[in-house]
């Protein structure tokens, strides 16, 4: 590959972008050549849409400096980036449904300024697509595409709009496998052509697949940049989830007890209608935290929302302490002992408009002593506000103030001690599913949060760790699963394992045949 | 409480902006505004003309507390209209079948009648809730359009089979007898609907505060993901606030007919659901608030006929200037958010 | 005898089908503009409100000057006006566009109430054109605006009188139609108002200026409901009574629905409960007003809540293609 200066397409010198609480980006640089395609690699949360989403126009960068073609450029917005020949593809397609193909990829063009000629442009739209051995009828609609067929309109969007530097956001996660063969062909063709193509991904069979270099990043900054044949599967795991420091959190080891959530090749559906769970077999047993590692968007969410009952499941059954509850709703499984620290507390765990009174008898209003028949015993709701604020060391005022005034931290807590210690009665949970509790929270909250986890599992909990943080999975797990578009890649012990292993398993390229119960 | 504050007196400035624009309204026709408000305070203190103004303000009071049930759990209800002509449609067939057929004791008229009325404009209301709930039909559009099918159904009845035989044609129901109306608060010249008023305000503030569906409905109203994440079923808490809702409306129909008319006509309400709507605003959803604005909104009804009479202002001012105060409102929401905003900076 | 029959038959269908026609433009004009707005995101319940302003101004306009073209551009602009007010609370200050609406609605019965008011009415006049004699100023009526024959297509039984002896606004209206149809559809900036209304963030990264166009199509959806509100009254009844839109606002409303969003199926959609009205009224004339035209006025209602339960299917509202973003309003952010 030609890498001399006068082949560089896009340079990012010293990218630095910081979102509250969050360096996104920290002096990031990165180059993409004509005729390469770059992969660049990451957990989620390593800053590669970030940085991406900066040269899109999406974000503007706090420091830095981006060239294109060798000229120093500023890019306020998409359509500036699309005027520079920059075109992106989310994971998201930013598509209108009820819009043919051709209005879709005609939107926002310049010319024809007034009268479209459909016609013409439907010509050279499939014209376009046969060029990378695509079929497309132009006047179809969306919503009568495939997921594939989607991506196909939008990359035809960006290359329409004459652009030929192609930013792929997880091109993949909607394709078959046959589907992403054909894009990989369609890909190295382009490079031929002499565009720049950078890909982004998480999988690193991906990576060997088509890329010619990768850039590996990691919590906001790139840890390497190398041509493929220099590559190893083992050396690009192991770059991208890092060898951090542990400081070891003081866990005790106790004996796991009986099982209290047994899932049995649980199938259920996504937010679009679309299989989420395929297939998942998992026990959670009293004392033990079961940590569930993968990629975000693999069906974390579905797998606790299916825990705690606020997911039907389409097949396969649903075990709390031995009581069959599959589809039973929500109410039963809170009955049952099911605590739920969901991922989105400010729109889910808490409703923060209200106090923290009331947030803290969110799922546990109807019950006594906090009401009797049909109505609720304020008292009551106030004094277990008052022994919660204190047993959780919650920061606030008093327990009426409205919860969207507190840090975010202390909302975390609000959700916490709910979920724990708010069972009317003072009873343990017997399962805590937790789903990203530390997302978003400072280190005294971090760490505050993976204590009161692992007190819980001591006095007999059962804790079931959603995380995108492998170092919190390895430090707080007894076991861990590792999740991959919807099935379980394997079950192993942080003792016996590595991030290496782990990480492979994350990203699909290895899977446990036998998996330990 | 900076935002408490200058949320009150956001709505206090928005009252007076409009009373000023009125006040040049009435101005650029040549009447003098001092003499025009000097006519709506009357309206205030003369017995006769308060107990008008009271009357009127029943139902728009009744439509209010409900509309304040399902606009705590987001549901935008905008048939408080067809909702009250439900209620006087219920009110009115039971003092038909009552006089027909003399089988309801009078003593036990007026209460068939409000369970009638509750029942059947509660009925009204569960449609929309229903569609909603199950297939996320946008309510705003279904309950408008109800408005206009209650008011239509109740014009057959009264152009139709329940048209007075004696009545020369006109479209209007035979006179309800004396207890099927309203009785007045023995003494004075205020309609006891006005009692009615407070126990229905306590009634929805204790539901509201003290109860677990009112838990639920401020949880629906706030979150829908942090109710499902409850338990909440929203179909449930949406039904049974509607119901509520839609019922009190239909009080309020029942407020017309035997509170005002003393018997069904078509167009029987002048848009008090409407008003309802204003007022529910204006009140900030508090039904302590709902129940003195309710009642000064009916009051200025009686003031509009007062000026018409005394000054040849047109009655529709008082309909610019209801409008007005709405505009203003609403339009003062904006200030408040941004002052909220302001006031976050700087913490 | 037969041949009499029939005659009286088609007389009286011609008749029906001329009001249709009458009724119908009223239903047309008001909900094509409503098209428009809600195409590009924004619900406006003010349709009724900026209607009756119309409908108010072109009665004070013609009586005072007899200038039809002034009183309909007059009655436009004044439309226009509230519907800025909408614009500005809904698009700029991003409040609830429903309420802003209603309010609106509610401005407009008021407003036009009182300027028609006869007291008040009459300072108007006299302020507009000191030479009008007082007993000109009381009238309620003014003439309506001539029929037009087109010559030939008149001429076709039945159909050409209803649809070509008209007056000037109803073939404005054809043209309308199909003008707005082609432009929502076949041009660029129309493409653009049918992405804003579906995504507007996304429109908005393309260059797309998603205030602009939202505020110009809530302009016209006023100018259109101002238009419809002067046709009402000069162009089909004549004759000023207060409130007299009685409703047709929310119609349109219903009819914007009923017809999924296309100006093509407006105009179906419009004869379609024009004729509900024209029937009714016809019905009253032979001595069967009695017999519950009520239900009949029901209709464009109770289709128009069947219509919401059908989009209601993800299916059907795919297909069809309900403007995603309707009455959301739209914030720019980092």
């Amino acid at each position: 590959m030609d890498t001399s200066p006068s082949k560089k397409l896009v340079e990012m010198r010293d990218i630095v972008k910081s979102f509250p609480g969050v360096l996104a980006n920290d002096h990031v640089n990165f180059t993409l050549y004509r005729g390469e395609i770059h992969a660049l690699l990451g957990e989620n949360g390593a800053g590669k849409t970030t940085l991406m989403n900066i040269l899109y126009g999406l974000y503007r960068p706090d420091e830095g400096k981006i060239l294109v073609r060798g000229k120093p450029v500023k890019i306020g917005s998409p359509a500036d980036a699309l005027h520079l020949g920059i075109g992106m593809v989310h994971q998201h397609f930013k598509l209108i449904p009820p819009h043919t193909v051709v209005e879709n990829v005609i939107l926002g063009l310049k010319s024809p300024r007034f009268k479209l000629d459909v016609g013409r442009a439907a010509h050279e739209i499939s014209d376009l697509a046969s060029r990378y051995g695509w079929k497309i009828n132009p006047f179809a609609r969306i919503w009568q595409l495939s997921a594939g067929e989607k991506q196909m309109v939008e990359i035809l969007k960006v290359l329409y709009h004459g652009a030929d530097i192609l930013i792929l956001d997880e091109p993949t996660s909607v394709l078959t496998p046959q589907e992403t063969r054909g894009l990989f062909e369609s890909l190295k063709k382009m490079r031929e052509e002499g565009k720049g193509i950078v890909f982004i991904t998480h999988k690193l069979e991906e990576v060997f697949a088509v890329g010619n270099r990768v850039t590996v990043m990691r919590k906001g900054r790139v840890v390497a940049t190398m041509s493929m044949e220099k590559a190893t599967r083992e050396e690009l795991a192991r770059l991208m989830v890092g060898r951090p420091v542990l400081f070891r959190l003081e866990k005790e080891s106790v004996e796991p007890g009986r099982p209290v959530l047994q899932l049995e090749d649980v199938h259920a559906l996504g937010e679009k209608g679309v299989p989420a769970l395929r297939g998942i077999t998992l026990i959670v047993r009293e004392r033990e935290v079961l940590g569930i590692a993968g990629v975000t968007g693999n069906g974390q969410l579905e797998l606790a929302e299916v825990a705690t009952g606020l997911r039907k499941v389409t097949h396969g059954r649903v075990v709390v302490d031995g009581v069959d509850v599959t589809n039973k709703g929500p109410r039963a499984f809170i009955e049952k002992g099911i605590a739920y620290i969901p991922a989105e507390r400010q729109r889910e765990g808490l409703v923060i408009g209200m106090n923290v009174a009331e947030n803290l008898v969110l799922r546990y209003y109807r019950y006594e002593p906090f009401s009797r028949r049909a109505v609720i015993n304020w008292r009551m709701v106030d004094e277990n506000a008052e022994k919660l604020v204190r047993k959780f060391e919650i920061v606030t005022p008093n327990v009426r103030e409205t919860t969207r005034h507190l840090s975010g931290g202390n909302q975390q807590k609000v959700v916490v001690a709910r979920e724990l210690g708010g069972r009317p009665g003072g009873k343990t949970p017997r399962l805590v599913v937790a789903m990203y509790p530390t997302r978003g929270l400072d280190v005294g909250a971090t760490e505050y949060v993976r204590k009161t986890l692992l007190r819980y599992r001591e006095m007999g909990s059962a804790i079931f760790l959603v995380s995108e943080d492998l170092e919190e999975i390895f430090q707080l797990s007894d076991r861990i699963a590792v999740i991959f578009e919807g099935q379980i890649m394997g079950v192993v012990r942080p003792s016996e394992t590595s991030y290496e292993e782990v990480g492979l398993m994350m990203a699909g390229a290895k899977r446990l045949e036998e998996i330990p119960a | 409480m900076v935002t408490r504050w200058v949320s009150v007196a956001v709505s206090i400035g928005a009252v007076l902006l409009a009373v000023f624009v009125t006040a040049m309204l009435f101005w650029a026709i040549g009447r003098d505004p001092i003499e025009a408000y000097a006519v709506i305070v009357h309206v205030f203190v003369d017995p006769g003309l308060l107990g008008e103004s009271m009357a009127r303000g029943v139902p728009i009071v009744l439509a209010t507390l409900g509309l304040i049930v399902a606009f705590r759990m987001n549901f935008w209800n905008i048939g408080a209209e067809g909702q009250i002509y439900l209620g006087m449609f219920a009110a009115t067939g039971v003092v038909l079948w009552g006089a027909a057929s003399h089988m309801l004791p009078p003593a036990l008229m007026m209460p068939t009648m409000v369970v009638t009325a509750f029942s059947v404009g509660g009925i009204w209301g569960l449609i929309p809730a229903f569609l909603r709930a199950k297939l996320q039909v946008n309510e705003v559009l279904t309950t408008l359009m109800m408005n206009y099918i209650a008011m239509l159904f109740v014009d057959y009845l009264v152009y139709g089979p329940w048209k007075d035989p004696h009545g020369h044609g006109f479209p209007l129901t035979i006179p309800f007898p004396d207890y099927a109306l309203i009785p007045l608060i023995p003494g004075t010249t205020i309609t006891s609907g006005v009692i009615a008023c407070v126990v229905v305000a306590i009634l929805v503030y204790y539901v509201l505060s003290r109860t677990k569906l009112g838990y639920e409905i401020r949880v629906v109203g706030e979150s829908a993901s942090a109710a499902r994440y409850a338990g909440i079923s929203y179909m449930q808490v949406a039904l049974l606030g509607m119901l509520i809702s839609a019922g009190l409306a239909g009080l309020g129909g029942l407020s017309i007919v035997s509170g005002i008319i003393g018997r069904l006509r078509p167009r029987a309400s002048p848009g008090y659901g409407y008003t309802a709507i204003i007022v529910a605003f204006l009140s900030e959803l508090n039904p302590w608030i709902a129940v003195p604005a309710g009642l000064i909104f009916g009051g200025l009804v009686t003031a509009g006929e007062a000026l018409q009479a005394a000054l040849r202002i047109p009655f529709s001012g008082i309909q610019v200037f209801q409008a007005l105060i709405f505009l203003f409102v609403i339009t003062g929401e904006f200030l408040k958010r941004y002052s909220l905003e302001v006031s976050w900076g700087r913490r | 005898m037969g041949a009499e029959v029939v005659a009286v038959g088609v007389e009286w269908l011609g008749a029906f089908l001329s009001s249709t026609v009458q009724a119908g433009t009223v239903l047309l004009l008001a909900a094509l503009g409503e098209t428009y707005a809600e195409r590009s995101g924004i619900l406006n319940l003010g349709v009724e409100g900026m209607m009756i302003v119309g409908a108010a101004f072109s009665y004070l306009i013609t009586l005072a000057t007899g200038n039809d073209l002034l009183a309909i551009l007059v009655a436009m602009g004044m439309a226009t006006l509230l519907a800025l007010i909408h614009a500005v609370i809904s698009i700029s200050f991003r409040l609830n566009q429903i309420v802003s609406g209603l309010a609106i609605t509610l401005f407009g019965l008021g407003l036009s109430g009182y300027l028609t008011f006869p007291d008040v009415r009459v300072g108007i006049l006299r302020a507009i054109n000191p030479s009008l004699p007082m007993s000109m100023a009381y009238r309620q009526s003014t003439p309506k605006l001539p029929d037009i024959s087109i010559p030939l297509l008149s001429q076709i039984p039945v159909i050409g009188p209803a649809f070509f002896r008209q007056n000037a606004i109803i073939y404005a209206s054809y043209v309308l139609t199909v003008l707005l149809w082609w432009f929502l559809f076949k041009t660029r900036p129309g493409l653009n108002i049918r992405s804003v209304g579906e995504n507007p963030a996304m429109a908005d990264s393309l260059g797309i200026n998603v205030y602009l166009i939202r505020y110009v199509a809530t302009l016209l959806g006023g100018a259109l409901a101002g238009l419809a509100g002067a046709f009402l009254f000069i162009g089909y009844q004549p004759f000023w009574v207060e409130g007299m839109t009685a409703g047709r606002g929310f119609v349109a409303l219903a009819l914007v629905i009923f017809a999924a969003w296309s100006p093509l199926r407006v105009m179906a959609g419009a004869y379609l409960f024009g004729g509900v009205e024209a029937l009714q009224f016809r019905l009253q004339v032979l001595g069967y007003g009695t017999t519950a035209p009520q239900f009949l006025l029901m209709l464009p209602y109770v289709t128009t809540i069947i219509v919401l339960v059908a989009l209601s299917y993800e299916m059907i509202r795919k297909k069809i293609g309900v403007p995603a973003a309707l009455a959301i309003p739209y914030a720019r952010e980092e």
